[in-house]
């Protein structure tokens, strides 16, 4: 598979998995749920990076897909008394599909025009979800009393490091191969990639589906950790701003910035509480994201990467 | 025995420009042609039209006989036709051996996944085009006009093409770098590749064709021989543009 | 009948007004400025400090937001799009940072709260059987005044010519002799004093709030991609297409789906014709 994997490949991955299993000894059972999050923003920050991230299409308007992998497992459950084990599953397959028309127009519109669609994407949904069947749905307030998978910050936090590891891994393995190289080349010019022979389509429709799949399973998760659903809280530019920004200060298209992208920011986001309770705490972290970003696009990924160079070259000429 | 390239009644038009004005010709295989004419004369019109990136107004294109017409570009491409661009286009942000990794990969999803690079063969690609061992790991960026070029032929031949169009290949190159790309042509002629040159470096150009198509205004205004297509009179004016 | 057409009428002109600023940029700059909806929020906020806490009068209050927008649109060129150099997805991401940003800035000054904008003009007036009130339809005519001004100021004079011609072309237009920078200020400048102004007026029709400058945003995108970009007539159509359809629905139908038809829309267009209906652009 042509992965290039080496031994401290192994060493670094077997390390985090080793820290992130013993967490719940070391710290409190407050920082514990503080990590919960943590993870699910991994998630929803590693599915958004394999499509916006890699190819370019950036989409400000994940929750759609999020929305529905967690609206779809919430309304069988609680409406149609499906067992979770089944309606997670559909769960995911249904973000697929959502992922699928996502995709659509981005067979003829590009870059910035397939910014604002996504956007109206979620805006579009958003609206549906409050108008259309409120019965099934639970309207402008949500729902509530869902089937949790976990009892307690211990479990809940053992479900989502599990699930945050097994989806990091897995996209990480796969963005390593030849795939993930396409992808990236549509994402610095899509015309060179068919001018290569390959068939830009066929790839975007692959990323689509792929984040659509993450996306949904990290949202219907959530949803069973969280015990109910917000449309607010859900379809709200904070959220997708949130996102994105721990994406980027991560460092895109690495699959691992995300992930330390998402931690970063939130205690980040913790540490300013007791400082700045409401929402002027987006205010200082937007200054810090939009700083770092105007300085280094490609985050603190990038910034660790170039060190470590640095270290080799020095290193080397010794 | 089906020619690789057969063009027809070629018509272009943007608008009210008539950029390819009824062009017809054909290579056969193995054949090299070059393709000359003044700037604008509209040679790199009839390379964007062959490989898909422009919809002609009418005419037929045939590889080997099927009609392209209605195939993407990435499609022409694996029925063996490959062309580099004037305006060099690489990966910005990949170095050499990966930008001709793109040109080798399958357009399979499974593929990609499943089977690893082919470093050896990039390698090769890129030191026969020139490049040094130092050179595969620098970016474009890096990399001088005459360097982007090189990568632009390695990335053509990368998709294994049996029909070459080589847009200005030797703009900006050294004398040495010519020579280097001129060996790598003789050397596929000799594999049977079938070539269609456009260059302004006509001294360059001769070696490497069997005969020529000269250019202006979207017409064909000679064909033959090298040496009588770059005597002819029209051909001289419209370079000198009289 | 009657309320349906004056009520279209009223909010199309308005949402002209809106989509406008955002064309412009997006045309001649060939950037997408998510925090073009920024301007519409603080504008409103301004003019809430200024007229309605401090007592100016409206007007002065309108032209205060108008020149502040001016100065958010000089400011967030120099110092977020031009250091970028038309990057346009870190554009694209870091004017969203900042529209978050100033949402937050908002929170802190002015809590987090709705706030309802007193009329600039108080009064209604009876128009058959509706009841129109002096401040939208004041809204609706000042949209009018200033679309028609732009549009003049656009043919008519040099630098609104040079602003097309680098629409259309920015790399002909500097070898043309045009100063691509210089443009470029100015337009950002006009689509921060646009913004602003509309902003006022659409606070003033629906309320004051921190996050109140989605809506505006998305419906201006939904006009620049109906409509397509490059023609300000354009947007005067697909803003009263869009108007009108948002009212008829409300009326007609269900005021709970209010949007969804919008939202359709775009998602038509792009499937059928992804220009837009009015754009001259190849995307």
């Amino acid at each position: 598979m042509g992965l290039g994997l080496r031994w401290y490949h192994f060493v670094l991955w077997a390390g985090f998995i080793a820290i992130m299993a013993l967490m719940p000894e070391f710290v409190s059972k407050g920082t514990l749920r503080t990590i919960i999050f943590a993870n699910f923003l991994a998630i929803f920050a590693i599915s958004w990076d394999v499509l916006s991230g890699r190819t370019g299409y950036i989409s400000f308007g994940h929750p759609f897909l999020i929305g529905i992998g967690a609206y779809t497992t919430a309304i069988l459950t609680k409406r149609f008394d499906v067992p979770v084990e089944y309606a997670i599953p559909t769960a995911v397959i249904m973000t697929m599909v959502g992922g699928t028309i996502m995709f659509l127009p981005a067979l003829r519109i590009k870059g910035s025009y397939f910014a604002l669609v996504s956007l109206a994407f979620m805006e579009l949904i958003y609206q549906l979800v409050q108008v259309i069947r409120p019965d099934l749905t639970g309207g402008t307030r949500g729902m509530s009393g869902l089937v949790t998978l976990t009892r307690g910050a211990v479990n809940g936090y053992y479900l989502s490091v599990t699930l945050m590891i097994i989806v990091a891994l897995c996209m990480w393995l796969l963005m390593r191969t030849r795939l993930g190289t396409a992808l990236s080349a549509i994402g610095m010019n899509e015309e060179s990639v068919k001018g290569s022979g390959l068939s830009p389509t066929k790839l975007k429709l692959f990323a689509f589906m792929t984040s659509a799949f993450v996306a949904g399973l990290g949202g219907a998760f959530y949803v069973h950790y969280l015990g109910s659903i917000a449309p607010r809280a859900l379809f709200d530019i904070n959220f997708v701003f949130t996102i994105i920004v721990a994406t980027l200060i991560g460092g895109a298209s690495t699959i691992v910035g995300p992930m330390f992208g998402a931690f970063f920011l939130t205690f980040l986001l913790e540490y300013l509480r007791p400082y700045l309770p409401g929402a002027e705490r987006y205010l200082i972290y937007g200054v810090i994201a939009l700083l770092l970003y105007m300085y280094q696009p490609k985050g603190l990924y990038h910034i660790v990467m170039t060190q470590l160079d640095r270290f080799k070259k020095r290193a080397d000429d010794d | 025995m089906t020619k690789p390239l057969t063009i027809k009644n070629l018509v272009k038009k943007f608008g009210g420009l008539t950029a390819t004005d009824d062009i017809s010709f054909d290579l056969n295989e193995g054949q090299s042609t070059g393709l000359i004419g003044p700037n604008g004369a509209g040679k790199t019109t009839i390379f964007s039209q062959i490989m898909g990136e422009y919809r002609q107004t009418s005419g037929k294109i045939e590889l080997y006989g099927s009609e392209i017409s209605k195939l993407s570009t990435p499609a022409r491409i694996r029925l063996g036709v490959s062309r580099t661009y004037q305006v060099p286009r690489p990966f910005a942000e990949f170095t050499v051996l990966e930008n001709v990794r793109v040109g080798l990969m399958p357009d399979s999803i499974w593929k990609m996944i499943t089977e690893g690079p082919n470093v050896d063969r990039e390698i090769e690609l890129a030191l026969s085009v020139g490049f040094s061992e130092n050179d595969l790991r620098r970016t474009p960026d890096e990399l001088s006009m005459g360097d982007l070029r090189k990568l632009e032929m390695a990335r053509t031949m990368a998709t294994n093409p049996s029909i070459m169009l080589l847009d200005e290949v030797f703009a900006g190159l050294t004398v040495g770098e010519i020579d280097q790309i001129a060996k790598l042509i003789q050397k596929m002629r000799s594999e049977n590749m079938t070539f269609l040159i456009v260059s302004h470096d006509l001294k360059a150009l001769e070696p490497l064709v069997d005969d020529a198509i000269a250019i202006n205004y979207g017409k064909i205004i000679a064909q033959g021989s090298f040496a009588s297509v770059i005597s002819d009179k029209a051909v001289r004016t419209s370079y000198l543009g009289t | 009948m009657l309320e349906i057409i004056i009520q279209g009428i009223l909010l199309s002109g308005l949402y002209a007004l809106i989509a406008v600023g955002f064309t412009l940029i997006f045309s001649v700059g060939r950037v997408l400025n998510l925090a073009y909806g920024s301007y519409i929020m603080v504008a409103g906020y301004i003019y809430f400090y200024f007229s309605q806490l401090l007592g100016l009068p409206p007007i002065a209050g309108l032209l205060l937001a108008g020149i502040l927008g001016s100065c958010m649109g000089l400011l967030k060129y120099n110092l977020i799009v031009k250091p970028l150099k038309g990057d346009h997805i870190a554009v694209e991401i870091s004017t969203l940072i900042l529209a978050v940003v100033l949402q937050s800035a908002v929170i802190l000054f002015f809590g987090n709260s709705a706030k309802i904008l007193l009329p600039i003009i108080p009064g209604v007036i009876h128009i058959g059987n509706a009841t129109v009130t002096f401040n939208v339809l004041a809204a609706t005519v000042a949209s009018w005044l200033i679309l028609i001004g732009l549009y003049l100021f656009i043919k008519k004079t040099h630098i609104g010519r040079a602003m097309m011609a680098v629409s259309m072309d920015a790399k002909g237009a500097s070898i043309s002799g045009v100063d691509i920078d210089k443009i470029n200020m100015i337009t950002w400048g006009i689509s921060g004093f646009l913004g602003a102004i509309a902003g006022v007026f659409f606070a003033s029709y629906t309320q004051l709030s921190p996050t109140m400058w989605v809506a505006p945003l998305i419906i201006a995108i939904a006009i620049v991609i109906v409509g397509g970009i490059g023609s300000i007539i354009g947007t005067l159509v697909v803003a009263h297409i869009i108007g009108f359809m948002e009212i008829i629905s409300v009326a007609l139908i269900s005021p709970q789906l209010r949007g969804v038809f919008t939202m359709l829309l775009i998602i038509l267009v792009l499937v059928i014709r992804p220009k837009g209906l009015f754009g001259r652009e190849e995307l």
